[in-house]
């Protein structure tokens, strides 16, 4: 169980809802509810953007395909033990 | 990547890589022969051959009082970082990352140099730089609040049997269990 209680999209202010739009796009998926991850940096506009923008840069393709990135994030994921 | 193939793979070097680092970085210089024996210097030589260099790295020096130990481990660290399903160097860029993640100073820098040498640029490694420091953020936010993976259901399922296998499992409702007939 998260230790906090995840707010709905509706929850979150107008200015902030276009962040779920841009997690979307991302995911090609129409969530019933935006994961948990992007609701959590919905909360904090002002950090969630700038963090947003540099996993965007991070992952776009580039010397590496954004399946080989996505292939280093989950082992990142997978030595840090995370079930997330 | 929807199939399953490059997953196994990456996860058996994730493992095979985390298993070279513990022993490099550990305190063991003792370990390492002066003089390692005929057999142990056969797979030096072909760790110098896949590796390109003239030093064989340090983890499988310590390793070479026991020849035969030394094979088996070699020979499954060749296999884990060899052309397969996924390339020697996008092999290389994710043992980098599960290197840096678990802050192994022979790992982190073993790693980084077989990217260079196979032709990764600066910018390639900054970008598997800025993946796995992004990733290392959002693990440790998920785990601070205790979050339960949420997009699990959008990722494909992968039918087919291990290599070598029977025939594959059937696909769609018919492959769903069978709910218990009444009494």
């Amino acid at each position: 169980m998260p230790t906090v209680r995840l707010r709905d999209a509706e929850e979150y202010p107008e200015s902030t809802r276009k962040l779920f739009e841009v997690a979307k796009a991302w995911f090609k998926y129409d969530f019933a509810q935006p994961p948990a991850m992007s609701r959590v940096m919905a909360w904090d506009p002002e950090l969630g953007g700038f963090h947003g923008r540099a996993m965007k840069r991070a992952m776009a393709p580039g010397e590496l395909t954004r399946a080989e990135k996505e292939m280093v994030a989950a082992v990142v994921s997978g030595v840090n033990a995370c079930a997330y | 990547m929807a199939d399953d193939a490059p997953w196994y793979e990456a996860a058996l070097l994730v493992g095979v890589t985390n298993a070279l680092n513990v022993v490099a970085d550990a305190p063991l210089e003792s370990l390492e022969p002066a003089s390692p024996s005929a057999e142990a210097q056969a797979v030096f030589a072909e760790i110098r051959a896949f590796y390109e260099c003239s030093n064989v790295p340090v983890v499988f020096r310590r390793l070479a009082a026991d020849p035969g130990y030394l094979a088996d481990v070699w020979g499954s660290a060749r296999r884990a970082f060899a052309d397969n399903t996924l390339t020697r160097r996008i092999k290389e860029a994710l043992a980098f990352a599960v290197s840096v993640t678990t802050r192994s100073q022979f790992g982190t820098a073993f790693h980084l140099g077989e990217m260079r040498r196979l032709g990764v640029t600066e910018r390639g490694v900054m970008e598997v730089l800025g993946v796995t420091q992004m990733f290392s953020s959002y693990t440790k936010i998920a785990d601070t609040l205790q979050l339960e993976p949420d997009m699990g259901h959008i990722a494909a399922v992968d039918l087919t049997p291990a290599p070598g296998g029977p025939a594959a499992m059937p696909r769609g409702p018919a492959a769903a269990p069978r709910p218990p007939e009444a009494p």
